[in-house]
């Protein structure tokens, strides 16, 4: 019981942080949680939390991204299943959607801090992060453009690789 | 079609050298020759078979097995001396030098004079042992001549011999019995080049005439163990016969009457048996002449290019042929293989990666080609055809035909699609780059709300 009430402590003013936030916000957003909510219920909460905060081109990027774990799953289960005999193929074809992967995941990774800030603007907590943020990319975080055409470049290479060596 | 000067060429010389296939200098070594007419009706036999028979006494100054360092004679039939030795030019080195330069002696004992020790110790050289006192004779209590050795019992009768082994062939057999007088008996060591042609039959045993009944005690050997006539073929495939009776080819036994104790008499076989026994020493039987050799990729239309090519590749595949052929008293016929015995392919790097049974595939009026087709192993290196056929009564085939096989060069793989199991992979790659595509394009018309309102934001 102890750390049950150690955890809801803490998370009852931020949900009330959060909700008063998107409530400020988002008039469209889901209805606040209570402190003793079901699992499902705070999993239904949280994933439309997801979808209605998280900005298009992140929700795009991790479409992708699910897009490619199970493209990634379905080659490495047919090579478990039937075999490796093209080896090169196999490798080829599973490195090619770990690698971009990985790829997508760094675009993220660059795009994603930001645009978060700018989707919560008016949060006090938010706005923090917009300021550092803002500062950060003024002085070393690379643009939004320039980090997709680092994805690009860095994806193009990876293509090529792998259709040469699927041969 | 370039082995067809070369047959016209066998052709050519086989008219020259009418029968034997190696030369018809023949070379009688006859001592006195008031014997020479004891042999008649074989002199006649081997000069009506093509041969130009040289007669000379063994204690002729002049004679000699070589000319300007070349064989003088490509034949030698040495009858036994009266003597005790043959002289200066027929010592044991000389003929092994004769045999070593590819000449062919046909060696005669009798149990009637003691052999020479030089003719002793030449044979001790082919491991053929003679009985220590070497004037032993070939006795039988049970299958003698009743009719010439009532009381000696020394002339053996004895069936034409069978074949060696079953997967041999019969160079010696047929209807008819022998009968070998007075034989100097030997027997023989472990040599592979060395085969018995006839052996003693098991109930005879070596005597020695000259020493008392005590010395039957402690023989030298009995039964089978006695062989009475044997061939030697040395690796050149030069051909060395001892004969262990010279009497049973007089014309007397060339035409006798024998009878075994309880057997009815039979004319003999000699003649017969001494034709065969001459002839295969001469190199007029069991001869194997390889034509022309084969390799080629196993494919329908062949050019003469690609004819025995240098190199191959790894898992090509390859069809090997060779032509033999054999040669048989007087012409070229075509060669069969033996029953129970395989001429076989050995495709080797140091050691044989295939071994392959060769089957005949054709046969042309006087050889037979023997071929069959292979994988070429997936080993890269210098590999080499070999064709090792070495048996009794049969002249060694030796023939070694080196090839380089290569890798695969890198484009002669099959390309990825053409292996059904990478399909899988291939969509996967494919699904990957146009998902990619797909989300560049989305991404780049999904751009502006963000900016905008990070702009507002700055504003």
């Amino acid at each position: 019981m102890a750390p049950k009430r150690a955890a809801n402590a803490p998370s009852a003013p931020s949900s009330s942080t959060s909700a008063t936030a998107s409530t400020t916000t988002l008039s469209s957003g889901p209805k606040a949680l209570s402190a003793n909510s079901s699992v499902s219920d705070i999993a239904i909460h949280v994933w439309q939390q997801y979808l209605t905060t998280t900005p298009q081109r992140t929700l795009l990027l991790d479409a992708f991204m699910a897009f490619l774990v199970l493209v990634g799953g379905v080659q490495f289960a047919y090579c478990v299943s039937a075999g490796n005999y093209p080896f090169n193929a196999f490798l080829s074809g599973f490195c090619a959607a770990v690698g971009q992967f990985v790829l997508t995941a760094s675009l993220r990774m660059q795009t994603s801090s930001t645009e978060g800030s700018s989707g919560k603007s008016s949060g006090s907590k938010a706005g923090k992060v917009v300021s550092r943020g803002e500062s950060g990319k003024e002085a070393e975080g690379p643009s939004h453009e320039r980090a997709f055409a680092d994805y690009i470049f860095g994806s193009l290479i990876l293509h090529f690789f792998c259709i040469n060596f699927i041969n | 079609m370039r082995w067809c000067p070369s047959l016209m060429l066998f052709g050519f010389l086989a008219a020259v050298n009418a029968l034997s296939s190696s030369g018809n200098r023949l070379l009688v070594v006859l001592e006195d020759a008031a014997e020479k007419g004891l042999y008649s009706t074989l002199w006649g036999d081997l000069e009506a078979r093509g041969y130009n028979l040289i007669f000379d006494s063994p204690k002729n100054e002049q004679l000699s097995l070589f000319e300007l360092g070349d064989r003088a004679y490509d034949h030698v039939l040495v009858l036994p001396p009266k003597s005790k030795g043959f002289g200066p030019s027929l010592s044991p080195k000389n003929l092994v030098d004769f045999i070593n330069s590819d000449g062919n002696v046909l060696l005669a004992l009798s149990g009637k004079s003691t052999t020479p020790s030089a003719i002793s110790s030449l044979l001790l050289e082919f491991d053929i042992h003679l009985p220590t006192d070497r004037s032993s004779i070939a006795v039988d209590h049970f299958n003698y001549d009743t009719i010439s050795a009532s009381e000696k019992h020394d002339v053996l009768v004895l069936e034409r011999p069978d074949k060696l082994r079953p997967d041999t062939k019969d160079f010696f057999g047929g209807e008819g019995v022998l009968a070998i007088p007075s034989a100097s008996p030997h027997t023989l060591g472990d040599t592979s080049l060395l085969a018995p042609i006839l052996r003693a039959s098991t109930t005879a045993y070596s005597y020695n005439p000259k020493e008392d009944a005590g010395s039957v005690e402690d023989v030298f050997a009995t039964g089978s163990q006695l062989a009475l006539v044997s061939a030697l073929q040395a690796r050149n495939s030069a051909r060395f016969t001892l004969l262990g009776s010279v009497e049973s080819l007089q014309d007397k036994w060339f035409s006798a009457t024998v009878k075994t104790p309880g057997g009815k008499e039979v004319k003999t076989a000699n003649q017969e048996f001494a034709k065969q026994l001459t002839a295969w020493t001469f190199k007029e039987t069991g001869v194997l002449n390889v034509g022309k050799i084969e390799h080629h990729l196993a494919k329908d239309d062949l050019t003469v290019e690609d004819l025995n090519p240098t190199i191959y590749r790894v898992k090509n595949e390859t069809v090997f042929s060779i032509e033999i052929s054999e040669y048989a008293y007087d012409k070229y016929i075509p060669f069969e293989v033996p029953a129970n015995d395989a001429l076989q392919l050995e495709f080797t790097m140091l050691s044989p990666f295939h071994r392959l049974n060769l089957t005949p595939v054709k046969q042309t009026e006087n050889s037979t080609i023997f071929g069959t087709q292979f994988t070429v192993p997936d080993q890269h290196g210098i590999f080499s055809f070999r064709v090792n056929y070495k048996r009794p009564f049969l002249t060694n085939i030796e023939e070694k035909h080196e090839v380089t096989v290569r890798h695969y060069a890198h484009n002669e793989y099959p390309r990825s699609w053409k292996i059904s199991g990478g399909w899988v992979w291939i969509a996967g790659l494919w699904s990957v780059i146009g998902g990619f595509l797909a989300f560049v394009v989305v991404w780049l018309y999904s751009a502006p709300t963000s900016a905008e309102g990070q702009r507002k934001q700055t504003q």
